[in-house]
């Protein structure tokens, strides 16, 4: 069975029904990413993967794991799917190095020095190993994101949903975020990622799926979607995203 | 252990051992409540011991009928009420009997007559109860002066203001507010004798009893014991000795205070032991009401702020009630109130009913800016926190209580300002905290300035420290 399986989704906030029946599949080690235009219910449908929001109706299974079925542990299936989101939410009342370590330890997969040695070496990775004992609020935006990616990667997840990673990045920033996600699909993990980085999303994803009110309206390898779109949405979706 | 939960452990051992005495005090020691402020009847002499001709005979009558009893010194309000709530066994406070109060108690034989005189200041033109047509008139509640006055209230077309400490009302006249007040003829002249700037300008209007009360149809041993009490020391002279002794001396005399006292040096060197325990008193009430009522306030807020409906709807309805209610109303309920519900015989320490009511009073206010600050800190910590695996309750406690106390730390502070400065309301149940010892020293030396100057100076010095710690603590806190 595939990573992430998703069948029929619904989302409704009150009479605003948000998502209109999604299906989706998500294999061992493949890049999604995901692209739509603001109010698509891009963040909606993510947030449904780790039960952030209850569906309406609808399926939700990862790794095997039917997120409905209530004998089924939502805190062992979130270890195993990481978040980063648009505003980092970084924890501001703990040092870089706590704010990795706090899960791991918590949840005790590790002691706390097993858990200090895989922060550094995750922060070595993000480029950040100088920051290890530096608060949030002394970091800038891109250091936040990375600081935040590291912090989802010591969980160990197997499978990682990114939220905009970029968009909330002054552009010089956006380039090390980017990196540091390119390494990450190099070594095999399994996103998903919304992105307005069609850049990003050319080269890196094995898959770009175009959401438009509440439903998924194509999808297809980065080639087919960015240079054949078929549906008239998505080529005024591109017109709009490649002119600004 | 870690350090909090042993202080929890200790308060709780502490409330604990206080409700077990509460519960085996009364067997044979019979309690008797008495007023604070009634000389020379009663009053409090240097040291904090109460002294008068109530206290006199209540000793002597106990010593010839070896009556074992404890007295509580309490206001004169707070006394009736006790008495009707069975929270003590007996009254003895220059209470006059009267048809209304013998619906309720049961009266000894009189062991005094006295009758209401009107008294105004020193350089006043009223002269009779005509001249106080308009003006208004300051009585003390419950007293057979206000009775009188009451009953011709309308007849001499004057306003009413009560007061519930006789030297407040004694003030009020001197100073010009009221025009004339209406008190007992010892207790006035005595005053007067002692250096309060009134004169007496009428006769004594409605000569009426003295007796001590217990319940109706309750104690009637004790009243028996008493009534015998009195025949006899009427009879060896010990009861006239004491009359003497109270109306034909000055209060200097009995309390033990020189004219080089009245200094504000003076007075303050004098009652430092009084004062100091007041003092105290106040520092216990405050530090255990602030601990208890965080206590409360964080589970209120957390509470308030749980996913669902019944939390939040039990965290608000507990604000709600105890937030709009007066602290006054709501000490009255628990001390007096509350044991009246329950019956058979249940009573609560004043300390324990002064407690409850701050933890309950301070904890709502508190619960209610608890919850504003967890709701304070972004959505996205809770889910940034969620989504890496953990549970709700390690999240609340690791990411979300962490910055909310934070942002909670001045109004903390704040809260914690009020809650010193509450527990002076405190005094309306008998509790003799700062404000009451205040209350206590200027009914015997009459010196209102100068001892409220002092209470006041006490504390402001304790709100100063207060804040200096509090503030050291959110320093090193961020
Ligand atoms: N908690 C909520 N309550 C009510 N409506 C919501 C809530 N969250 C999202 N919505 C609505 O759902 C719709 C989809 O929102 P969503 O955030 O999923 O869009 P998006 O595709 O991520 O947009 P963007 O690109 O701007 O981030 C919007 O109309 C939004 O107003
Ligand atoms: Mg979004």
């Amino acid at each position: 069975m595939a990573k992430v399986v998703v069948k029929d989704l619904h989302k409704s906030y009150g009479d605003n029904e948000v998502l209109k029946g999604l299906n989706l599949e998500v294999e061992d080690n493949e890049v999604v990413c995901m692209i739509g235009p603001s109010g698509s219910g891009k963040s909606t449908f993510l947030r449904c993967l780790n039960d952030l929001e209850l569906p309406t109706q609808g399926q939700v299974i990862i790794s095997g794991y039917d997120l409905s079925d209530k004998g089924t542990n939502i805190n062992l299936v979130r270890e195993n799917i990481g978040m980063v989101f648009q505003h980092f939410n970084l924890f501001p009342h703990l040092s870089v190095l706590q704010n990795i370590t706090l899960a791991p330890v918590q949840l005790k997969k590790a002691s706390k020095a097993e858990a200090e040695k895989t922060a550094r070496h995750l922060l070595d990775v993000v480029g950040l190993a100088d920051k290890v004992d530096a608060m949030p609020k002394s970091l800038s935006g891109g250091q936040k994101q990375r600081v935040a990616i590291a912090r989802a990667l010591a969980m160990n997840p197997k499978i990682m949903l990114f939220d905009e990673p970029t968009s909330a990045l002054d552009p010089e920033m956006v380039g090390d975020v980017l990196d540091v996600m390119k390494r990450l699909a190099a070594d095999g993990m399994t996103m998903i990622v919304v992105t307005h980085e069609m850049g990003f999303a050319k080269e890196v994803a094995d898959r770009v799926v175009f959401m438009a009110d509440g439903l998924i309206q194509e999808s297809g390898k980065p080639d087919d979607v960015f240079d054949h779109p078929k549906s008239p949405r998505l080529q005024d979706f591109l017109n709009k995203v490649i002119n600004v | 252990m870690k350090k909090w939960q042993v202080a929890v452990v200790m308060v709780l051992a502490a409330l604990g051992s206080w409700f077990s005495l509460g519960a085996t005090a009364h067997a044979q020691t019979y309690t008797i409540a008495t007023d604070t402020t009634f000389a020379p009847f009663e009053f409090q002499a240097k040291g904090g011991k109460y002294k008068g001709i109530d206290i006199d005979i209540l000793n002597a009558i106990a010593k010839k009928e070896n009556i074992n009893y404890k007295l509580k010194a309490i206001s004169f309000g707070a006394a009736v009420q006790q008495l009707s709530a069975n929270q003590v066994d007996g009254v003895i406070a220059g209470m006059n009997v009267t048809p209304e109060r013998q619906k309720t108690f049961d009266f000894s034989k009189a062991y005094y007559t006295s009758g209401v005189v009107m008294a105004v200041a020193k350089d006043s033109k009223v002269k009779t109860f005509k001249d106080l047509k308009g003006k208004t008139v300051a009585l003390k509640t419950g007293t057979a002066g206000a009775t009188y006055a009451k009953s011709i209230e309308s007849k001499y077309g004057f306003k009413i203001k009560y007061f519930n400490e006789s030297n407040n009302m004694y003030n009020d006249v001197k100073v010009g507010n009221s025009a004339a007040c209406f008190e007992d003829y010892p207790v006035m002249s005595y005053g007067i004798k002692n250096g309060i700037a009134l004169k007496i300008v009428s006769k004594q209007y409605d000569a009426g009893d003295y007796g001590f009360a217990v319940k109706k149809g309750k104690n009637a041993e004790l009243l028996k014991k008493f009534n015998a009490g009195l025949a006899a020391i009427k009879a060896d002279g010990t009861y006239k000795k004491i009359i003497d002794k109270y109306l034909h001396s000055s209060e200097a005399s009995l309390t033990g205070e020189t004219a080089s006292s009245r200094t504000f040096i003076g007075l303050f060197t004098q009652n430092i032991g009084t004062i100091g325990n007041g003092l105290w008193m106040t520092l216990e009430l405050t530090v255990i009401s602030i601990i208890l009522a965080t206590v409360m306030g964080v589970i209120l807020g957390v509470l308030g702020v749980m996913p669902g409906k019944l939390g939040p709807a039990i965290s608000s309805t507990i604000i709600y009630i105890f937030r709009g209610m007066p602290l006054m109303v709501l000490a009255f309920f628990i001390y007096i109130g509350f044991p009246d519900l329950i019956g058979h015989g249940f009573k609560i320490p004043a300390f324990i009913a002064g407690m409850i009511t701050l933890m309950l009073n301070e904890g709502a206010y508190t619960g209610a800016f608890v919850k504003g600050g967890f709701k304070a800190v972004d959505d996205g910590q809770m889910e940034a926190a969620r989504s890496l695996g953990l549970p709700y309750w390690t999240a609340m406690r690791k990411v979300i209580m962490p910055q909310g106390i934070r942002i909670m730390i001045p109004s903390f502070i704040n809260q914690f300002i009020i809650t010193l400065k509450d527990t002076s309301i405190l005094s309306v149940i008998g509790i003799v905290e700062l404000t009451q010892t205040g209350t206590l020293i200027i009914a015997r030396n009459f010196e209102g300035f100068k001892i409220w100057l002092m209470i006041a100076i006490i504390y402001l010095i304790l709100i100063t420290l207060l804040t200096w710690l509090s503030n050291w603590v959110q320093r090193r806190m961020n």
